[in-house]
């Protein structure tokens, strides 16, 4: 009887030290998702490289997503996990900077400290998604399964340190110092600065104007990309997103250009269509010529609860044979056209 | 035994304190929710106004001043941050945001919170939960059978937000003196014209 009590005891007090440490800090926020997707390529042999989407007539992985986040204060942490292919070595490097299967085994795709040095101004360091672009690993946070050309030949992460000043609700800025891309350590220092201006005109509408430069390791040029990211919820059914990116290489070292537009409608919360068109050119590399691609997407969005479906079709044509797209008989193609369904839960 | 009996009592103790019942809002002449109180009052009309605004400065993390009408009318918008909790963990999924309406009359004033619209969370590329869009949905509008039991607790939610904001704008307006910042002391400049 005695070990009763003294248990409850201990319970009631460590249910009023929780009460008491709740006035001081925000309770630890546990949230994720994991997806899974078929694909299947018309031709039968996985043509568009496509990331993450990419295993041909496959039942196939995409991840399992955990993140942490707690607030005491003014300070923040988040750290962000990712198990599975697009979790790992399909979007985060491993610790030589390689994406290798065999060794991959970072599974950090977020790991930062954020302190509010007042309500406008707050700085955050460690190793972060990318401030540059539309689209983002989580596929919780996309509307199509499968991604851009533009996404794929961005930056995923950038790893650094950054001030966000807001000047209003309607205007921010940011800029900061970084590792190369997608590193955990740079071996050639912090060596790039990137920027970001929020500018939200009207409610509904918000436009983030981003820039990055530096040379990275080992590289013998700077690269300098700027992207334009920017979506207006135009009416309560419809919706326009827009990226426009250019990223070049000094000394002709190629790069890329491209821009991409993403109509969407709901016809309820729980059920959407949307689409995605994009032009994007791979820029030539010592006067070779650039070549370019073009690619249009259909998905819908099907939600129930923390589940959404993603059945999607997907036609590329790649005019100037650059990517390499293949027939069934394995000959060149300049088209491709893939059909997904992909499962998304979300905790 | 004796320990069971403690047990159940402990329980039934903390449902009591912890269980009070929330009604839901009532609806308005367009069938939409609203909070509504008129109160009646000793202060000046400028007295009024100075602690409404203090208090719309003070608790700016969830209401944020639209506009001032015609001197005597306030019009602000809010957020109710939802959350769901499990033990000491949670996460937000969504918000609720509304319109808060405040009048003053003489002897007398009068507030009432509505619109009252549901925006889901979605997590951002930095691992926060941001809404997903600007487009809410009524709180008034009939859920789907799979989503009525979390649509009803948001309900619920939004009458318990407006209950508590309640009294403690009512508090701020009785208690909170405002003292307007003294106007600069004028100097006078004698060596220019």
């Amino acid at each position: 009887m005695k070990n009763h009590i003294a248990a409850l005891s201990l319970l009631l007090l460590s249910t009023a030290s929780i009460a008491v440490a709740q006035e001081k800090a925000s309770p630890l926020e546990i949230s994720g998702s994991v997806d899974t997707y078929f694909k299947y390529d018309f031709s039968k042999v996985a043509n568009i490289p496509t990331y993450f989407a990419n295993e041909q007539n496959s039942v196939s992985l995409g991840m399992i997503d955990l993140a942490l986040k707690k607030t005491t204060g003014k300070a923040s942490f988040v750290g962000e996990l990712s198990f599975g292919p697009r979790g790992q070595f399909q979007s985060i490097p491993d610790a030589i900077g390689g994406y290798d299967p065999a060794t991959n085994g970072f599974n950090i795709q977020n790991l930062y400290i954020n302190y509010a040095f007042t309500d406008k101004f707050t700085m955050t360091a460690g190793y972060m998604g990318t401030f540059v672009g539309y689209e983002v690993i989580s596929p919780m946070a996309n509307f199509n399964y499968s991604t851009s050309y533009l996404f794929g030949s961005g930056p995923f992460q950038n790893a650094g340190l950054k001030g966000t000043y807001s000047f209003s609700d309607k205007v921010s800025l940011m800029a900061g110092v970084f590792n190369d891309w997608n590193v955990y350590q740079d071996f050639n220092g912090v060596s790039h600065f990137g920027a970001q201006l929020m500018v939200s005109p009207v409610e509904g509408w918000s436009a983030y104007v981003n820039f990055l430069t530096g040379r990275s390791a080992g590289a013998g040029a700077d690269g300098t990309i700027i992207d334009l990211t920017t979506s207006y919820q135009i009416t309560d059914k419809f919706k326009l997103g827009l990226n426009a990116a250019d990223y070049g290489v000094s000394n002709d070292g190629g790069g890329y250009t491209g821009a991409a537009l993403y109509p969407q409608y709901a016809f309820t919360p729980s059920v959407a269509i949307g689409a995605r068109a994009e032009y994007f050119t791979f820029k030539g590399t010592g006067g070779a010529p650039d070549a370019s691609v073009t690619s249009f997407t259909l998905s819908g969005n099907l939600k129930a609860g923390g589940l959404t479906f993603i059945p999607e079709v997907r036609f590329d044509n790649d005019s100037d044979e650059y990517i390499g797209f293949v027939k069934s008989n394995l000959t060149p193609s300049k088209t491709a056209a893939q059909f997904s369904l992909a499962a998304v839960y979300s905790f | 035994m004796k320990f069971l009996s403690s047990f159940a009592s402990l329980l039934f103790l903390s449902s009591l304190l912890f269980g009070q019942e929330v009604a839901m809002l009532p609806k308005d002449e367009t069938g939409k929710y609203i909070y509504y109180e008129v109160v009646s009052t000793g202060l000046a009309e400028d007295s009024l106004k100075l602690r409404s605004l203090d208090f719309i400065s003070k608790n700016k993390k969830e209401i944020k001043l639209k506009s001032i009408k015609d001197a005597k009318t306030v019009l602000a918008s809010g957020k109710i941050v939802i959350t769901k909790s499990l033990a000491m963990l949670s996460r937000p999924t969504g918000e609720i945001t509304y319109h808060f309406n405040f009048e003053m009359g003489a002897q007398k004033y009068r507030f009432w919170l509505t619109n009252f619209e549901f925006i889901p969370y979605q997590k951002d590329r930095y691992g926060n939960f941001v809404p997903s869009t600007t487009v809410g949905i009524p709180l008034e509008k009939e859920p789907k059978k799979s989503n009525a039991d979390q649509w009803e607790d948001y309900r619920l939610q939004a009458a318990k937000y407006a209950t508590s904001f309640a009294k403690r704008f009512k508090d701020h307006l009785a208690n909170k003196v405002v003292i307007s910042k003294p106007a600069a002391e004028k100097k006078v400049v004698s060596k220019s014209w």
